[in-house]
């Protein structure tokens, strides 16, 4: 019998501050920017202007003429040294559209790398690309998917075709449930094109350390161990060779979680130069060198019963997957087809989904992926139907959704990469009830909009159910030791930016160990120091690096407790854990601590019992035993002025999911983040090109992003469903808040203007101009 | 990448005398040096971060003479003879200043990125103004761009830095 103690108070469910924040607050964090090593030189990327066009000559004399220009390196230069730059997510019958790292000859989108050169000075650099002289022959753009889908214009010839990937999800019998249908429904979605827009830029320094010849790749990413791969296979160089390190990362979003030609230049010219070599991206280059997000059409046809059950959906997608394979190009239109249905037993579904090349930047994966394209889709959807029906949005939505008790559910579908989806747990009908009454969605609302458009006051509330893959595998890696004062070090696989992970991996591992916070470090992002790990994507750090995390102080804890015992000479079933330390049942005087165990196993002590590993230290790879998935529902109240077509948010409410919650200040900061970009891309951002293909936002004054006071307070409630596929319950948070917010916004600006007869199938940007389009001209007021 | 004419082998330098977080500094510079980049290349006062070049995101924000102002939208030369203040001198110990601290308490912060530009702004309004009305500070806040927080936070930490109630 162990004695009783006061409950220790435990980290994990705790709104622990932010660990690494002093740090970054008094100006002492690390970006790659601030990294200067000496004798380091700076790359400057020479561009096409073109959005398609065949180069015929590149002159490089005038720059290699000027002081301080080292070397310009065009492809002929480097082809038989590198590869092309690797997509991860291509599906066994995608036709091949890789890129590479500077142009073969044709551009195929403005900002593709052409050339690159290296000066003594970053402004002398600058200065140089003006006197590389590049001639092209302009070729046909391909900018919009019509003119993709036309094929007119092929970006590769040799390929016969712009649509280089097809996506099958088949469910049920969707031809049987359209005949028995009583209604049937068909519409288009278009969804423009955004990005990820860090704060941070990109940015790279490559060394060769000169003792050990290795390479050393400092970059702004969010997978550090997969840019080591990539660049190994890229170079023919073997990882060994190889230290990539993720310093501070200033944000990523998706934008990050690419290998980039920037990434193989620098270190190729490294190594000739044997030279740092630096290259920090400019905003200018950012808006078209890393990739963009979102834009894919979508046309849906759903099967409905006049009791409101919806039977069948048959989708078809195309996403505009710009000029070349990203590292990530099928993600986006492999979830929207996958994940289209949403919370709803849609029982017969049939998707096809298209990848489709455009003379665009490359198009990746943003905060939800393709998650928020198919949300928009299938919750516009809903209110179309329920409108038709005349029923009540949120019942019709309450009818169709999964219950608990039809949890788990196998979908019939796939995620690329992530496999199929088998919804685990959640009440998704709770959400919408709460977020429902939260926002004041009842019986009352079409009088109180009624009683607001007297006054002159266009009014709408918007839904959005989602549910979103997250948490995926395929595992994270985690080192957990202690030294002989009983510090802590934890090793994580997964490299953060900006999500916080020394916090809620120190509330992790303090909780399985039961010792202060304080006495844990989390170090990540340097794949010398964690030798193997995966990244931060997918929603996935806090629930699947954060289990390997605790299971690795899950192995320390039971190496130490042998130790004890063998330091004690008892059995170790004669042992509990309690507060850092190993105690002697029965007596609870008679324990010895973390720090002690440490030491009783380091070199100078005898050999341990039975062949037992000197020093505490566990490894843990936690595998992830399927796709987790969260739920919310998404509730925007807004105010349309119909004279000046602005929008005003006026109440934005989030019931959310996310399994068992490690830190919920830290959650709820994901879910502000993710909603802010949600709104952000609903009625502001916007990445337009002309009929040339030339990309018309160049700078953040062209692309606006939202600032404080476009933001509506959000409301946040929680529930916790945890899921039977993590140790602990947990789920994903990251991305959610991008995922919901377009869809349940667009609705409510429908729900707004649908006095006025608008049917929106379009996500925006719901500019003031273009919302002042929807408005008729005969209204007294406008 | 922009155009400019080429540059001649060796630019002449302007001895640029300045005051940098209570320290007297001085360096010969280019005349197209920006003060951006002279704090943190030619200073190594790293703190300050630069995320568009264009004067539009707020990150680069230091105190000239008190006053914030965009580091990326000055040249160096400019400043000869000011006091400057940048995020590594905004607490004269180390320790949190009220601003600072507001940031952690209220999670105002996910990459740290934009941080000293909000933290610098906040500072020079309190500096001027402790009692700032709604107004005020929204107009500050809305000076600078965060993609990570919403600012919902960021809103929390300002009004608690400036003694305001907390919404809720």
């Amino acid at each position: 019998m162990s004695t009783p103690t006061a409950a220790r108070p435990k980290y994990v469910g705790g709104a622990v501050k932010r660990r690494e924040d002093p740090r970054l607050l008094l100006g002492r964090g690390r970006y790659v920017a601030d990294i200067a090593l000496a004798g380091t030189v700076h790359m400057a990327v020479v561009r096409s202007p073109h959005a398609h066009a065949r180069i015929t000559g590149i002159d490089a004399s005038r720059a290699l003429a000027t002081p301080g220009v080292l070397t310009v390196l065009t492809w002929p230069d480097i082809s038989a040294e590198v590869g092309p730059i690797p997509c991860i997510d291509a599906y066994p019958d995608s036709l091949p559209a890789l890129q590479t790292a500077l142009a073969d000859g044709v551009v195929r989108y403005v900002g593709q790398p052409v050339a690159v050169l290296v000066a003594t000075t970053e402004y002398g650099a600058e200065d140089a690309l003006a006197l590389v002289d590049v001639t092209y022959e302009l070729l046909t753009p391909v900018v919009t998917m019509d003119d993709a889908l036309a094929g007119e214009t092929l970006l590769h010839p040799e390929l016969g075709t712009n649509v280089v990937t097809t996506i099958a999800q088949d469910v049920g019998d969707v031809d049987a449930a359209f005949a028995a249908a009583d209604r049937v429904y068909e519409e288009t979605f278009e969804i423009h094109r955004y990005a990820p827009m860090p704060m941070e830029t990109r940015g790279v320094v490559a060394e060769v350390d000169p003792i050990s010849e290795r390479l050393t790749l400092t970059t702004s990413t969010q997978f550090p161990h997969l840019v080591r791969g990539f660049l190994s296979g890229c170079l023919g160089i073997p990882e060994s060779r190889i230290r990539v390190v993720a310093p501070d990362v200033g944000g990523g979003f998706g934008a990050k979680c690419e290998f980039y030609c920037e990434e193989l230049l620098a270190p190729l010219l490294a190594l000739r130069l044997r030279r740092p070599v630096r290259w920090i991206e400019d905003r200018r280059e950012h808006l078209v060198a890393s990739t963009h997000a979102r834009e894919q059409r979508h046309t849906v046809r759903v099967a409905v019963l006049e009791d409101g059950t919806v039977t069948a959906v048959d989708a078809r997608s195309w996403t505009s997957s710009g000029a070349a394979y990203s590292t990530l190009t099928t993600t986006p239109a492999s979830i929207s087809s996958a994940m289209l249905r949403g919370p709803y037993r849609i029982p017969h579904y049939r998707a096809r989904a298209h990848c489709v090349l455009t003379n665009k930047t490359p198009l990746a994966v943003y905060r939800g992926a393709g998650h928020p394209q198919a949300v928009l889709v299938m919750e516009r959807m809903m209110d179309v139907i329920a409108a038709d029906l005349g029923r009540d949005r949120v019942a019709l939505r309450l009818q169709n959704s999964l219950t608990p008790a039809e949890l788990p559910s196998d979908r019939g579908t796939a995620i690329v990469l992530a496999g199929p989806v088998v919804y685990d747990t959640g009440d998704y009908g709770f959400c919408l009830t709460r977020a429902a009454e939260m926002i004041g969605l009842d019986e009352d609302w079409p009088a109180q909009q009624a009683a607001a458009r007297a006054e002159g006051r266009y009014l709408g509330i918007g839904l959005a159910n989602l549910v979103e893959e997250t948490s995926i595998g395929p595992y994270e890696s985690s080192v957990v030791r202690v030294d002989g004062s009983g510090a802590v070090t934890v090793l994580t696989g997964s490299s953060p930016h900006g999500q916080g992970h020394v916090t809620t991996f120190s509330q992790l591992v303090a909780d399985e160990l039961e010792i202060d916070i304080e006495r844990i470090t989390v170090l990540y992002g340097d794949t010398d120091v964690v030798t193997d790990g995966v990244g931060t994507f997918a929603s996935r750090s806090a629930a699947i690096g954060g289990a390997a995390a605790r299971k690795a102080a899950g192995v320390v804890k039971d190496k130490a407790m042998a130790v004890a015992a063998h330091v004690l000479e008892i059995d170790v079933a004669d042992l509990e854990w309690r507060d850092g330390a190993a105690h002697v049942r029965g007596l609870p005087a008679r324990s010895l601590s973390l720090g002690e165990l440490a030491q009783a196993s380091t070199a100078w002590n005898a050999p341990l019992p039975g062949g037992m590993s000197f020093n505490l230290e566990g490894t843990y790879q936690h595998q992830a035993a399927g796709i987790a998935f969260s739920n919310a529902t998404h509730a925007a109240k807004l105010a349309v002025d119909v004279q000046t077509g602005e929008v005003e948010i006026l109440d934005y409410v989030v019931v959310h999911d996310c399994g068992t919650v490690i830190n919920p200040t830290i959650v709820e900061g994901q879910v502000h983040g993710g909603v802010a970009q949600g709104i952000g891309g609903t009625f502001m951002e916007d990445l337009p090109y002309d009929a040339d293909g030339r990309p018309l936002a160049r700078t953040l004054q062209d692309y606006t992003t939202p600032t404080a006071s476009d933001m509506p307070w959000i409301r946040t409630d929680h529930m916790e469903s945890p899921t039977p596929l993590n140790p602990y319950g947990m789920k994903g948070a990251g991305e959610g808040g991008a995922t919901g917010a377009p869809g349940a916004l667009v609705n409510a600006l429908q729900d707004a203007l649908s006095v006025f007869g608008v049917h929106l199938t379009v996500d925006g940007p719901w500019t003031p101009d273009r919302v002042l389009d929807l408005v008729p001209e005969d209204l007294p007021w406008a | 990448m922009t155009q400019t004419t080429p540059r001649q082998p060796a630019p002449a330098l302007h001895v640029v005398q300045v005051t940098v977080n209570g320290e007297p500094r001085d360096a010969a510079v280019p005349a197209r040096t920006l003060l951006s980049d002279f704090l943190r290349d030619t200073l190594g006062l790293t703190g300050t971060h630069v995320g568009c070049g264009h004067g539009t995101c707020g990150a680069c924000t230091v105190l000239l003479d008190g006053v914030a102002v965009r580091s990326c939208l000055l040249f160096a030369v400019q400043t000869d003879g000011c006091s400057i203040t940048t995020i590594e001198g905004i607490s004269p110990d180390g320790t949190l200043t009220p601003v600072q601290q507001a940031f952690q308490d209220n999670h105002g912060m996910q990459c740290g990125f934009c941080t000293p530009g909000f933290v610098c702004s906040l500072t020079a309004l309190l500096a001027e103004d402790p009692a700032p009305t709604d107004q005020r500070l929204t107009e500050t806040l809305d000076g600078h761009l965060c993609r990570c927080t919403g600012y919902q936070n960021i809103v929390k930490a300002a009004r608690q830095a400036a003694g305001r109630e907390a919404l809720s």
